[in-house]
């Protein structure tokens, strides 16, 4: 199958969005709003923890507020020098840090980056582990979570699919971003013009 | 509610290097946006990050909340358009309403032999 054809190709995956398990979006903006905007999104990786981040962004622009994304992994452990003096002196009483990957930056510049978020009205982080902030949510995923992920993909989902689906949840231990992948590379494998579902 | 149309002359899907490109957008929009662009772009599509280039806009000006206008644009010789299992390089024309950044876009191929590269079967 062409690349241009995987129903798991990135843009597809990026395009399905976060799906609260066991809370609403109202819960989720009510429980931030009583953490005073200073919270974390926990969870093992692949479970939606950037995803749900990302789309809390408009929501807080529609509450008025004005959403200020960071970024940090693996590959990029610390910000440039120079950048948090210019981020912070920038940062109004409306804006929202949205830290993704706090867990990256060493203790100590944690505390300093903490301790300068309060110029600002609030701060939201990922992290895998509980211990940053308060935690808004512990994001998880279960097999009927990756079931509707499957359906929103590919519109119809057949036993097939499904029971490949199941498997690769359980080895991959519920990781949605690497069964998705490992499925991409089973629908590579396809010829062209085969069944999708 | 806001809406985008893109269209190629003939739906052309299918253009040679140096090809001049001919088409017509249209927009109905709740409010007059700011700016409306055409954009023609190629990217990347597959497993991993994608890649995007903008090779030229062509920016309508005193837009309207409604309104369709023609553009054209005299297409690059490279890259063509090539897909494999991993990844796939696609061309396309754009409409964006700005600032809302409402898009949506037309995608074709272009290539030197009327079809795109496929590098599995290279």
């Amino acid at each position: 199958m062409r690349a241009c054809d995987n129903p798991f190709s990135t843009d597809r995956v990026q395009g399905v969005r976060y799906r609260p398990v066991g809370a609403t979006w109202k819960d989720l903006l009510s429980r931030l709003d009583a953490l005073d905007f200073r919270a974390a999104i926990v969870g093992p990786k692949g479970t939606g923890k950037t995803t749900l981040l990302e789309d809390l962004a408009p929501r807080l622009r529609s509450l008025g507020f004005t959403p200020k994304p960071l970024r940090l992994d693996e590959e990029h452990r610390v910000f440039p020098d120079g950048f948090l003096p210019n981020f912070f002196a920038d940062l109004g009483s409306r804006d929202i840090i949205l830290l993704d990957g706090a867990e990256q930056l060493p203790r100590w510049h944690w505390w300093r980056f903490r301790r300068w978020s309060r110029e600002g009205r609030g701060l939201i982080v990922t992290a895998h582990r509980p211990g940053l902030l308060p935690v808004l949510i512990e994001c998880r995923t279960t097999p009927e979570l990756l079931d509707g992920v499957l359906t929103e993909l590919l519109g119809e989902v057949g036993p097939e699919l499904r029971e490949r689906g199941r498997r690769l949840f359980q080895q991959h231990r519920g990781n949605l971003r690497e069964v998705l992948r490992s499925l991409y590379d089973d629908f590579a494998r396809r010829p062209e013009g085969a069944d999708i579902a | 509610m806001n809406q985008l149309r893109i269209g190629i002359r003939e739906e052309r899907r299918i253009f040679q290097p140096d090809d001049e490109l001919v088409g017509a957008a249209g927009w109905e929009l709740d409010t007059p946006p700011k700016s409306v662009e055409v954009r023609l772009l190629w990217f990347t599509r597959g497993k991993g990050t994608e890649d995007v280039g903008v090779v030229d806009t062509v920016t309508f000006e005193n837009p309207q909340a409604a309104e369709a206008r023609p553009f054209r644009f005299q297409l690059p010789a490279t890259p063509y358009s090539f897909s494999g299992k991993l990844i796939s390089l696609l061309w396309a024309v754009e409409l964006i309403a700005l600032p809302s950044k409402d898009s949506t876009r037309a995608e074709f191929a272009l290539a030197p032999d009327g079809q795109e590269v496929r590098l599995d079967r290279a």
